[in-house]
């Protein structure tokens, strides 16, 4: 008697324990995918002020925002800062990449952290040094960095560094030496070896880094936020601005390409390489 | 299968010279080189901008010079003293905790269903869903919300016409929209953390203590979250750092009268021109975020072991 009562008891939370578990999961993916879906939504209303349910659906807004100068001006600069951060992390982040990749030595621990410490300083504190830094070494030396383009690139190349370092320099672990150690008793070229043996194996590593450094770039607002100047703003500082007046079908036409842009990107490299592996 | 290891290992150390004191010279020097760039870049662009800023917080304010002048505390001072600055602080600190105590109640579940379901296109699906609200930006959720939850928004209108309310509730602009607003930004953060620990224990010891008798949720309690602490853990972390520095999102919903201090940090160095205090309000909250951090580390610790 007692026995089955348990076991009763116990079928009933062991019951609810699947249910509980799906229920949390489908509530958390509502609270993030809601307001994307929302925003996406409302871009293609009639109505100019936003009301539900909307009187109809137009594309107009997109036509609307293509045309007003300052999403049109900050898209090519977030566009121009993310090619040249991620060119800049590549060209920097690679080497060093190699170096960590080599294994055990002393100080690896401090030099990696030290390249992963853009990730790890909060955006709004790194991005007001970095100004109060540029302005200051514009008043000892006249050349002004600070709201330039080039004063961005500096704080973007930053924004991307750790993802190339971080993701090229674990494809770099998992290679096997032996692979290319075999194509050379072969009797390969050292550069035929990199072309045909190593490149492909890390190739999927690199795109990832690429791509992500690119995002990074392309989304940040935190550390742009105090170096954008006349002129050179970026996308999502400009989406800022106009959200602090106000939101209406327009700014959400914007904001749906950013999500288009961004959600492409990253289908495009779960196909290079599992996304789950990256954080 | 442990002989096969050894021998591998055998050849792969025996195949090369031993490094001599020449060739490790070259390796470190050739390392220096390869490492020369990205340091500098990491040295020129934060660890040397973050030393003025401390130099700055320490500088005494004047309007009419852009100057670094004096040696002063006055400027920790003004913020320890003001119960206007240490209500700044106590809010983010409220909300921070707050966010992340709900996001690991909604991500410890969601985490824990991606890394158990078995379709592979679900689960990549799932993943995608976490990984691009993640790398999404801010500025773009923030928008959303703003549609979501103002008084013409569509939980109001849904509410309105459902006949539940009879006048719109005012939910945007209030603190809570603000921990809505940042639980929807943090939380894939927390599932990508956890899914990865889900994953890598397994299932095999949540099996064993069904078979053994455990109900499912003993089981979880008791094996699988346990095992997954420091994933919890990190996750956690994670969640509280990003809540403390919030930008967009209390700016945004949280509208002029709901003040945390990331957006303070901005008002300080870009409106009231007062450098010497936005330096001071940065490094007071990266301060109390690395000591909480460093604090909870170590009495987790304590508790359950090195992470």
């Amino acid at each position: 008697m007692a026995v089955s009562r348990t076991s009763s008891v116990r079928a009933t939370t062991a019951g609810s324990f699947r249910p509980v578990m799906i229920g949390g999961c489908i509530l958390a993916f509502v609270m993030v995918l809601a307001p994307l879906a929302a925003i996406v939504w409302v871009s293609f209303f009639e109505n100019k002020i936003i009301s539900f349910p909307p009187t109809g659906y137009t594309l107009d807004w997109y036509r609307a925002a293509a045309a007003m100068p300052q999403f049109r001006d900050g898209f090519v600069t977030s566009l121009k800062l993310g090619v040249v951060a991620t060119l800049v992390s590549m060209f920097v982040g690679v080497p060093a990449a190699l170096v960590l990749a080599r294994g055990r030595f002393s100080g690896r621990e401090a030099i990696q952290s030290l390249l992963l410490a853009p990730l790890i300083v909060p955006g709004i504190v790194a991005g007001a040094a970095l100004y109060m830094f540029l302005i200051e070494v514009e008043l000892a030396s006249g050349v002004q960095v600070a709201m330039t383009f080039w004063g961005l690139a500096i704080a973007h190349s930053l924004i991307a560094l750790p993802w190339t370092v971080r993701l090229i320099t674990a494809s770099l672990i998992g290679l096997d030496p032996q692979l290319k150690e075999a194509a050379l008793t072969m009797g390969a070229r050292p550069f035929t070896a990199f072309r045909l043996v190593t490149w492909p194996l890390i190739r999927p590593g690199v795109v990832a880094g690429a791509l992500f450094a690119f995002i990074a770039s392309f989304v940040d607002l935190e550390k742009s936020l105090f170096l954008v100047g006349p002129g050179v703003t970026t996308l999502p500082i400009v989406i800022v601005n106009y959200l602090e007046w106000s939101i209406d079908p327009t700014i959400a036409a914007v904001a749906t390409v950013q999500i288009a842009i961004i959600s492409a990107g990253l289908v495009v490299t779960d196909r290079y390489f599992k996304l789950a592996r990256a954080f | 299968m442990s002989a096969l290891a050894i021998t591998g290992e055998g050849s792969l150390t025996g195949g090369r010279p031993a490094p001599g004191g020449t060739d490790r010279r070259r390796r470190s020097s050739t390392a220096g080189w390869l490492l020369f760039p990205s340091l500098t870049l990491v040295l020129a662009g934060l660890i040397l901008p973050l030393a003025l800023m401390a130099r700055t917080s320490v500088a005494h304010f004047d309007a009419a010079s852009p100057d670094l002048v004096g040696f002063t505390l006055e400027n920790y001072a003004r913020f320890f003293g003001e119960p206007f600055y240490l209500t700044i602080l106590a809010r983010t600190l409220l909300v921070a905790l707050s966010c992340t105590a709900i996001c690991l109640v909604l991500g410890v579940p969601a985490a824990f269903v991606i890394s158990r379901v078995e379709s592979r296109t679900l689960k990549t699906a799932l993943i995608l869903a976490t990984i691009i609200p993640l790398l999404m930006g801010n500025a773009v959720r923030a928008a959303g919300w703003m549609v979501l939850l103002a008084d013409k928004g569509l939980i109001n209108s849904a509410l309105l016409s459902a006949g539940l309310i009879t006048e719109p509730v005012r939910i945007l602009y209030t603190g809570s929209a603000v921990v809505i607003g940042l639980i929807a930004v943090l939380l894939p953060f927390m599932i990508i953390s956890l899914q990865s620990v889900f994953e890598g224990i397994g299932d095999a010891y949540e099996e064993a203590a069904q078979t053994m008798g455990a109900p499912p949720w003993t089981a979880f309690f008791r094996v699988t979250l346990p095992l997954a602490m420091p994933g919890i853990f990190s996750g956690c972390l994670l969640c509280f750092v990003l809540a403390m520095n919030a930008y967009a999102t209390p700016v945004l919903i949280g509208g002029p009268s709901f003040q945390m201090m990331a957006p303070k940090v901005f008002e300080q160095a870009i409106k009231v021109y007062n450098w010497p205090f936005a330096a001071t309000i940065a490094l007071v909250l990266m301060a109390v975020t690395l000591a909480l951090s460093v604090a909870s580390s170590l009495a987790l610790q304590k508790r359950y072991g090195a992470l």
